[in-house]
């Protein structure tokens, strides 16, 4: 619902001053990687901001990304960020279900057409009609089409939502596919994951409410801000892969000493998330720092690109079984090549005279 | 399907299949040739001359004293570049994950900085040798499209690895699959021309060993 | 060289479409694995030109070895080769042409010596100096040896067994004729004896002391000793013209006349080819192992040194000695003249590159019997000339005959005043009682 009060005046209200919303503001601009400059106008902005619509709808999904971004410790602000937007659906958190939450939905929509964010969590599937992820006898992919088309803009949250995720994983029974595969026509912001960075949500939220547009993404659709670098570049561990300084197993000299974990599978190198910089739980760690290797969860298809474990200076599959084979093959082509050889090699002809 | 996951994938079962195929057609096509025996009294035993030919694959590396000043040149940049070349190899960390994670042994790497020093002196062996390759008289009446595309195929994977390990001109994900594609190019070219020699060497050097020991004749 | 053969004038027009044929076929039919391994391992490194004399001596990138077996390698590569199919459907090796063998005939035969220095340098282990007799071959049979007169002596020697085409009965008078001059026993075609000693036929000719050497040491020895004249004359120019079948032919004869006689050992004279023929070859031509021992005069002196049965006089001189390809870097026997030098008492100086890394005298593998081959020769020469002047020596001695005579050629043709003399007669002019 549209209400009438601005943040700044609930803000007051709640007894947080202007000063404390231009340090949030601060905090922002720098977790946008936007110029400070910008911090009093991001403030100002929010100040007058009116709450903006944010309808949720969950498609075939784990629950992990709604999850997360509860557990968002971030400031107080941030907390209140979600009072601010108007979550108007939301399957798992809404005390309505069955026809009740349904009207909901409808009447959310009608009263913010073309103004509403439409956050999606969890693939599509579209298989066999989609019959494999239902709500309310609807599919997925029928619910996603009506509702993106009055949308302002289209976040997809979490691996699933942004490329399909691990439903898509080989040999994608459910003919699983990301938002992008099928909304082509409305702005759409992926903030992958599996599940993603809470804060993330946040800024992407934070900079649409305050300037009224999406931040600047990258070619795969993802905020710049925090997806513009990879896990690699700010990762903490870095020195000790310069080094060289590398794990060998779990839990060895190495990795306790808290060496580099590329060795063990970590793709980091490849992966671009804000992992490193911002961590979970309210900047507690993050997966390298607790000795396990970056899967690379933010990355399209990360589920089929071989095992965790093994690293990326190795290859993802393994076919010795057809190495046999390709030597007898080969054996054999030689074999031919040699006895046509010897076919084609006549016995020298009596030799002629040796005249000039 | 990313550039990386077609190069760690596919692309690598590819050129493994490839290089086996290959590797094994070449050598049974020369080996399956009719051989004339070789009757005359010996002068080693049949264990000396399986001797004089294994030792003849490591001393021929090493040129008579003689021959040393006119092949210097060719020495010393040859050896720069194997030297560095298989150093890199089997001395830098990844390569020996990649063994690792193929046949199950590793062992300890050198530091990167070792590396890195090497593979500038490598690179620069195999710019040095190119030239000498178009400039000298002998080298250029001998050289073919083989030679030149046989140089192209090592150097890539020298060049894209340096810039691997530097982080720098692109992103890490690209440098990598453009390493990794230019190490499988190299591999399905191997059978096929000139670069087949890093495996013919230990034939060839093998064979002139142990046919030598028969006659007792320098080596 | 001999006046009673007027050699022909050189071949003037360019091999015709069957002569290709037949070079390919000669070609075709030498490829084993050895062979094909050897043309396959090439990396074109050009080191084998620094080894070689003819390079070294002119600079010029032609006499690079391995380039000089180009069309060996091509045919190879067309017809025998693994992915030989390929290299002919896409066209990506040519067919070899009869301008390309007419300008390849002075490269395989007038520069190369075979005498395997390139053999030796060659990191890759390619004996080239073996590819380069076993392209003579197609060569041959397709006639394109040079007649002059290589080709010419190679046809003389198929027919009767002699290059000279001298007979039997010639052979005798000849050796009786050393003999008295010589004033030693001459011991001609016996029915049984344990050592027959073969002669080259420079020394026929040019250097029949080196004859009544071999008599007189075998004579001082109180060996069981004769030569067989079914079996004599074992220069064997045939190989180094590539006429397999009189190599064939030529070599079987001695091989008979050694086993008619139940010889034990089988002498070589001082000569290179004969040696690496009958020693290392010989026994493929028969089929089995021979059933006697073929020694190098020099291995067959040293040997009979260190045993006590022969003893030589100290001469008290000092000298150097060129080695012969075929016997030292080829054959494994550069050992022997050094110890007979030794116990001779001669104060040897080695050349600069001696022993197994000496230059060829520039007269080998034929190219003394390549009249238009005689300005390279000479050019080849001074690299002799130059180590045996540095080291201050005024005697060269040596164990092959055709090494003599080259050197002596050179010597003359640059009025030099060292002299060149043979190890073998020094043996016999120095016999201890």
């Amino acid at each position: 619902m549209v209400e009438s009060e601005t943040l700044g005046e609930t803000l007051q209200r709640r007894g947080f001053s202007r000063r404390s919303l231009l340090k949030f503001a601060i905090a922002m601009t720098s977790s946008l990687a936007l110029p400070p400059s910008v911090a009093p106008l991001m403030a100002a902005n929010l100040a007058r901001a009116r709450r903006r619509s944010v309808i949720w709808l969950s498609f075939q999904e784990c629950t992990g990304c709604l999850e997360t971004l509860l557990r968002s410790s971030s400031p107080t602000i941030d907390a209140l960020i979600f009072d601010f937007i108007s979550l108007d659906y939301q399957e798992a958190l809404m005390a309505a279900a069955g026809t009740a939450a349904e009207r909901t939905l409808r009447e959310a929509v009608a009263a913010n057409k073309g103004e509403y964010l439409l956050a999606i969590d969890g693939s599509i599937p579209t298989k066999d009609g989609g019959v494999y992820s239902l709500t309310g006898g609807r599919s997925n992919h029928d619910m996603l089409m009506e509702f993106a088309a009055d949308a302002k803009a289209v976040l997809a949250i979490g691996t699933c939502a942004a490329y399909g995720g691990i439903p898509k994983a080989f040999p994608n029974p459910t003919g699983a596919v990301g938002v992008e595969d099928l909304v082509t026509d409305k702005p759409i912001v992926n903030i992958p994951g599996c599940p993603p960075v809470p804060e993330v949500l946040s800024g992407v939220l934070v900079h649409f409410i305050s300037f009224g547009k999406l931040p600047d993404l990258d070619d795969r659709k993802r905020p710049l801000a925090y997806f513009g670098t990879t896990i690699h570049d700010q990762c903490y561990r870095r020195p000790f892969y310069d080094q060289g300084k590398f794990a060998k197993s779990f839990d060895d000299e190495g990795a306790r000493q808290g060496w580099c974990l590329f060795e063990l599978g970590c793709k980091g190198p490849i992966t671009h998330n804000a992992c490193a910089s911002l961590k979970w739980n309210g900047g507690t760690s993050f997966p390298i720092e607790s000795g396990h290797g970056c899967i690379g969860c933010s990355e399209p298809d990360f589920w089929d690109k071989g095992s965790f474990y093994t690293s990326l200076a190795g290859g993802s599959a393994t076919g010795w079984r057809n190495a046999g084979l390709a030597a007898a093959v080969g054996i054999a082509s030689g074999a031919a090549a040699a006895l046509s050889s010897k076919l084609r090699a006549e016995p020298a002809k009596p030799r002629p005279e040796n005249k000039p | 399907m990313t550039l990386l996951d077609f190069a760690r994938g596919i692309g690598l079962q590819i050129a493994m299949l490839v290089l086996i195929v290959g590797l094994c057609w070449r050598f049974s096509a020369i080996l399956l040739l009719r051989q004339r025996p070789q009757l005359a009294l010996s002068r080693a035993s049949l264990l000396g001359q399986i001797a004089g030919g294994a030792a003849m694959i490591f001393s021929r590396s090493v040129p008579r004293r003689s021959f040393r000043r006119r092949i210097g040149i060719s020495i010393l940049l040859s050896t720069i570049f194997h030297v560095g070349l298989f150093t890199i190899i089997f001395g830098g960390a990844p390569h020996i994950l990649v063994i690792h994670q193929l046949i199950g042994l590793s062992w300890t790497n050198l530091p990167k900085g070792v590396v890195v020093i090497i593979s500038g002196l490598t690179l620069a062996a195999m710019i040095a040798m190119l030239i000498r390759r178009i400039v000298h008289p002998v080298m250029r009446l001998l050289s073919t499209a083989d030679d030149y595309l046989t140089w192209l195929f090592v150097f890539l994977p020298v060049v894209t690895g340096i810039l691997l390990s530097g982080e720098t001109i692109a992103g890490y994900e690209t440098l990598l699959a453009l390493h990794i594609l230019s190490v499988e190019m190299m591999m399905i070219w191997l059978p096929f021309g000139k670069l087949m020699h890093g495996v013919l060497v230990i034939a060839s050097r093998g064979t002139m060993g142990f046919n030598f020991a028969r006659k007792g004749a320098a080596t | 060289m001999n006046a009673n053969i007027k050699p022909p004038p050189p071949a003037a027009k360019t091999p015709d479409a069957g002569q290709v044929a037949l070079a390919m076929q000669g070609f075709v039919s030498d490829f084993g694995p050895t062979a094909a391994l050897a043309l396959e391992s090439c990396v074109h490194c050009g080191r084998c030109a620094e080894a070689c004399q003819f390079y070294v001596q002119t600079n010029e990138a032609k006499y690079t070895p391995i380039h000089k077996i180009e069309p060996f390698k091509q045919a190879y590569e067309r017809e025998v080769s693994p992915f030989a199919f390929a290299y002919r459907m896409l066209g990506l090796v040519p067919k070899v042409t009869g301008a390309e063998l007419e300008t390849w005939q002075s490269l395989i035969y007038d520069s190369c010596n075979m005498c395997g220095r390139c053999s030796l340098i060659c990191p890759m282990g390619i004996d080239i100096a073996d590819l380069v007799e076993q392209a003579r071959h197609g060569m041959f049979e397709a006639g394109l040896a040079p007649p002059d007169y290589l080709g010419v002596l190679a046809e003389k020697e198929h027919a009767t067994g002699s290059p000279f085409g001298l007979s039997v009965a010639k052979f005798q008078d000849m050796l009786h004729a050393i003999g008295a001059a010589h004033g030693v026993a001459m011991h001609v075609d016996e029915a049984r004896a344990d050592i027959v000693p073969t002669v080259s036929s420079i020394d026929l000719k040019t250097y029949p002391g080196s004859m009544a050497a071999i008599a007189r040491i075998l004579n001082h020895m109180g060996a069981s000793w004769t030569f067989r004249t079914d079996g004599f004359d074992a220069d064997n120019v045939s190989l180094t013209a590539g006429d397999r079948a009189g190599q064939r032919t030529t070599t079987l004869g001695i091989v008979r006349a050694a086993i008619a006689c139940q010889a034990k050992t089988l002498l070589m004279p001082e000569c290179g080819h004969s040696f690496t023929e009958m020693r290392w070859e010989a026994a493929n031509a028969f089929g089995k192992e021979l059933p006697f021992r073929v020694m190098q005069i020099t291995e067959f002196l040293a040997e009979a040194l260190s045993e006590g049965r022969i003893r030589v006089n100290k001469v008290h001189q000092k000298a150097t000695y060129h080695d012969a390809c075929q016997v030292s870097r080829r054959g494994g026997a550069t050992a022997a003249p050094r110890a007979i030098l030794k116990a001779l008492g001669v104060e040897l100086h080695e050349l600069e590159d001696s022993g197994d890394e000496g230059w060829c005298c520039g007269g080998g593998g034929g190219v003394a019997l390549i009249n238009r081959a005689a300005p390279l020769r000479d050019k080849v020469f001074q690299i002799k000339r130059r180590q045996v002047e540095a080291t201050g020596m005024d005697t060269v001695y040596t164990s092959c005959s055709g090494c003599r005579q080259t050197l002596d050629h050179g010597g003359k043709a640059t009025q030099w005043n060292k002299s060149v003399a043979s190890l073998l007669e020094l043996v016999a002019n120095n016999l201890k009682d």
